[in-house]
């Protein structure tokens, strides 16, 4: 593969490129989805290909080619080339410096996925199921997946990786309809449940088996929860939930292509504006935020991005003042500060682009049963059910699926529909507790879209149970 | 390209099992992405793809590649074999679909599916060339191929186009969107798309805040088509009636919108994106799902279809394999135009409410009540007497979509074909045909950042 990144390198030299690299990825998926008691979809994909972005006369071009031969890789690079010759304006695009290297990566297996029988995991999503049966729930659903990608990297400024990476991972769901109500609960995540850079052992621990009785309890009971109230009132989030706060409100508008209005007119720019890095408070002392591509686990977890620039970790937040942004060797040269690290691709058929890796909110100190302890009214909210924030990330609802009353220091009732809302500084202002690192969870998600065309990015998030003051909640249409 | 049905064979006659199906799908396209005018982000993407479903004693298994040698075929041939022996018996299939006549259909123009690299840097250039100030967005076309095989004697194929101009012109404080979408390129006028976003963007400055409250709205075709994107994926869905996630659950035959509404499934039709099939090859048919106001149906595949039984069959919307979980999709939405002469007389009609350019992440609330949670953005402002007034801040609806469309003030005579893929994975380009629509019931529920950058 390495010869065909090198193949594409010289066509895109002899077309005129003054920079160029090639990502030769081998990708195999697969993918195991029952509702129902019945096998819903069993898949098994294979995709291969080639990228080659270049810089010609100042203007970025990209093309790809699924022929791992030579003549594809010529093709690409000569497309992309045509391309960014036909759009040049003759602008500088300076990029940040970047060492020559190379270096190789494997993510650590204990059971190889795809060594696990295709009937064997289809054996545990209908177990998981089973478990979940219980009056009132319509729908159960379990799904398991996993996939290994090989991917080699080279780029004319002396860069050469091979990666190996491999992913799993698995959820389950029950959803629950009477009488007009209809109320799900997913387990270890919603939507696309939770994956890690790991082997089969990680879809063992999740446990789908172990938890699938109580998430079908849980969707059944929320039919007779109460709604949740509405008003101000103190907030404890989960780990789940808080991930996809912080994705969304702190991941996302840390992007610094966003910054610089590339993502304006799709998934929108960031309120924060590039001379913010290092006064602006983004939220409380106990708010820290950690971008770091060697988690151990991680999906955001390599050895090099997709630019070659090799992994680091970065402070985003520190002490709730803004020190860090995601970024390419592009936006890291025009803003003068950094070094890249960020850029990565959904598979060979896209352009490299800023995207989150590992973004954790860091833990602090004490117990979820600390956190409540100190809470005299309030509501304890679980899992992602919906998500929105507007184009400069400020304005964000989110519903979890299930809500706890917490009186006088205790988790008390269940409640349902439960929505949040705010602006995100002021919300993040209002942090006031993050409990230990005995109580830090990591998730994946598979499902982080961005781009045009549109990319899925895969990325993990740690957080730990967290407290807010002053939360708008129960927002009614 | 390849040709598909040809390959479509290969990976056929590779197979073994009781039933077999292959699906070919090849792209050829462009995506020239531009950010304060300059082209940023350019994708040419080329692929071909081969996806095989094995049927073995009843179980289902699927394997897909885009190695399209003998020896890749046989891989894939295997896998979908091992997947199907793995599966247990599935009682719902019913097995594969039968050859059928298939609607003949436009939605292929040579013009655009032999656009260069360079033609697709030229027309981006076009667009934002148009504008005085600076653009965001994107120029793309596309050629797309989808044929499918099977053992059961179906024999389907369809080449498609599509080509869309997307502009948000965006200043500091202003921003104003339009986009256009045709099957045919030579139908699309970057000028027009660019001219449009611009002069929008010039109202948006000192963009005010607005109190919460439900509001009578002007929604432009961009935000129609998107809410009812939203709306359609879990109610007017088979999948989402069997579930009870859908809002028309039990409810058929009667009136639960403003009788001026009708709205079909309709991928024959010309005006917007035509296909001739679905993903398991059954003949696309328009279907009829509110009429005057009433709830008349929904979109169902093979498997829903079974699974509903009584006179339900499949209606040709099958989606690809991996967006199965999901059911059969409306990706042909078509909303009956109405009587406005112009989105002006919307706004006269409205007198007193808001205005609404676009809509940004929304998200499903409470699929059974249809509840669902957005933004507004790039062109938002207040309607004071019948006329469009000061520009408003980005606001956050929470809107129960059949309340929106209970109370239908008016709608355009003008139906509009808005584009609805984000093109993530393979190319399957769909939009939503719409006309401008005025309503008594829009909730606002809170105030975002201002318009612009």
């Amino acid at each position: 593969m390495r010869d065909l990144c090198r193949e594409a390198l010289d066509a895109a030299a002899l077309a005129g490129a003054e920079y160029a690299d090639a990502r030769a990825i081998l990708r195999r998926s697969q993918s195991i989805a029952t509702k129902n008691q019945q096998v819903e979809t069993i898949t098994d994909a294979e995709s291969e290909g080639i990228g080659v972005r270049v810089l010609v006369r100042g203007a970025w071009g990209f093309a790809c080619d699924r022929r791992l031969t030579a003549e594809g890789a010529q093709a690409a690079a000569e497309r992309a080339c045509a391309f960014a010759n036909a759009a040049s304006a003759g602008r500088q695009r300076p990029l940040a410096p970047l060492e020559p290297a190379s270096g190789e990566y494997r993510t650590p297996v204990a059971r190889d996925p795809f060594g696990v029988s295709l009937a064997d995991k289809i054996e545990l999503c209908l177990r998981a199921e089973q478990a979940m049966i219980h009056a009132d729930v319509k729908v159960t659903s379990a799904h398991v997946r996993a996939m290994h990608e090989t991917k080699s990297l080279m780029t004319s400024g002396g860069v050469s990786a091979d990666q190996q990476t491999v992913e799993t991972g698995g959820g389950i769901e029950a959803l629950a309809a009477r009488n007009g109500i209809v109320q799900v609960r997913s387990y270890p995540a919603a939507f696309v449940g939770s994956s890690a850079c790991a082997g089969w052992e990680y879809v063992e621990s999740l446990g789908l088996e172990r938890e699938a009785p109580r998430v079908g309890e849980q969707a059944a009971a929320l039919l007779r929860a109460d709604q949740c109230p509405s008003g101000r009132t103190t907030v404890v989030l989960d780990p789940e939930q808080l991930q996809a706060q912080v994705h969304e409100s702190v991941g996302h508008p840390t992007e610094l292509d966003r910054l610089y209005g590339t993502e304006a007119a799709y998934a929108g720019t960031s309120f924060l504006a590039p001379d913010d890095l290092g006064s602006f408070r983004y939220g409380s002392e106990l708010m820290n935020v950690t971008a770091d591509p060697t988690t151990p686990g991680g999906l955001g977890t390599f050895a090099f991005d997709d630019e070659g620039v090799p992994a680091r970790v970065e402070p985003i937040v520190e002490a709730g003042i803004l020190h860090g942004f995601t970024t390419s060797r592009e936006t890291a040269a025009r803003l003068g500060h950094g070094v890249g690290g960020s850029m990565r691709a959904d598979g060979w058929s896209r352009m490299p682009l800023v995207r989150m890796t590992n973004l954790h909110l860091e833990p602090g100190a004490g117990t979820f049963d600390d956190l409540i302890g100190e809470v005299d009214d309030g509501v304890y909210l679980e899992t992602n059910k919906s998500w929105s924030i507007d184009d400069k990330r400020l304005n964000f609802q989110f519903g979890t699926q299930i809500a706890w009353e917490i009186k006088r220091g205790r988790l008390g009732r269940m409640l349902r529909d439960a929505t949040y809302t705010g602006i995100t500084p002021s919300f993040w202002a209002s942090l006031d507790a993050v409990a230990g690192p005995e109580a830090w969870v990591m998730y994946g998600g598979t499902n982080c879209g961005k781009g045009q065309p549109g990319q899925s990015a895969h990325v993990s998030h740690g957080a730990a149970p967290a407290r807010f003051r002053d939360v708008e909640v129960g927002v009614r249409s | 390209m390849t040709e598909p049905l040809a390959l479509a064979e290969r990976a056929l006659a590779a197979a073994a099992g009781d039933e077999m199906e292959a699906l070919v799908h090849a792209e050829r396209s462009g995506l020239a992405r531009f950010a304060a005018s300059d082209v940023h982000q350019p994708t040419l993407i080329e692929n071909v793809s081969v996806q095989l479903r094995v049927v073995r004693d009843g179980s289902v298994g699927w394997a897909s590649t885009n190695r399209l040698s003998d020896e890749g075929l046989a891989v894939l041939a295997r896998r979908a074999g091992e997947a199907a022996a793995s599966a247990p018996r599935d009682p719902r299939f019913d097995g594969l679909a039968r050859g059928e006549d298939l609607p003949s259909i436009e939605g292929y123009d040579e013009e655009t599916a032999s656009l260069a690299a360079s033609d697709q840097a030229r027309l981006a250039r076009d667009a934002i060339d148009a504008a005085d100030r600076d653009v965001y967005g994107f120029f793309t076309s596309g050629a797309t191929e989808i044929a499918i095989a099977s053992s059961t004697g179906l024999r389907a194929e369809q080449r498609l186009t599509d080509a869309t101009f997307l502009v948000l012109a965006a200043t500091d404080g202003e921003s104003g969107y339009a986009e256009a979408t045709s099957w045919a390129v030579g139908a699309l006028d970057p000028v027009a798309v660019a001219e449009e976003a611009t002069a929008k963007a010039a109202k948006t400055r000192g963009a005010r805040e607005l109190e919460p409250g439900r509001y009578r709205a002007v929604l432009e075709p961009y935000a129609f088509a998107e809410l009812l994107d939203y709306f359609a994926w879990d109610s007017l869905n088979g999948l989402g009636v069997l579930e009870e996630r859908s809002f028309l659950t039990g409810r058929f035959g009667e009136p639960l919108f403003d009788e001026k509404l009708s709205i079909a499934d309709d991928a024959l039709d010309p005006g917007g994106l035509p296909r001739a099939f679905d993903f398991e090859g059954t003949p696309k048919q328009r279907v009829q799902l509110i009429e005057d106001g009433v709830a008349r149906g929904v979109v169902w595949d093979r498997q829903t279809a079974a699974s509903a039984g009584g006179n339900a069959t499949s209606t040709g919307h099958a989606p690809p394999v991996a967006l199965r979980q999901y059911g059969p999709a409306a990706t042909a939405l078509s909303v009956a135009p109405g009587t406005a002469d112009s989105v002006g007389e919307l706004v006269r009609l409205v007198d007193d409410g808001i205005y609404v350019t676009r809509l940004h992440y929304l998200s499903v609330v409470d699929p059974r009540e249809g509840v669902v949670t957005g933004m507004t953005r790039d062109g938002t402002f207040r309607i004071r007497d019948g006329r469009i007034a000061e520009p408003l801040v980005n606001l956050r609806f929470t809107a129960a979509v059949p309340e929106v469309l209970a109370d239908v003030v008016g709608l355009g005579r003008e139906v509009v074909l808005v584009n609805r893929s984000d093109f993530y994975d393979e190319r399957d380009p769909y939009g939503v045909l719409c006309p401008p629509i005025a309503t008594a019931g829009f909730t606002i529920t809170g105030s975002g950042s201002g318009p612009g950058l």
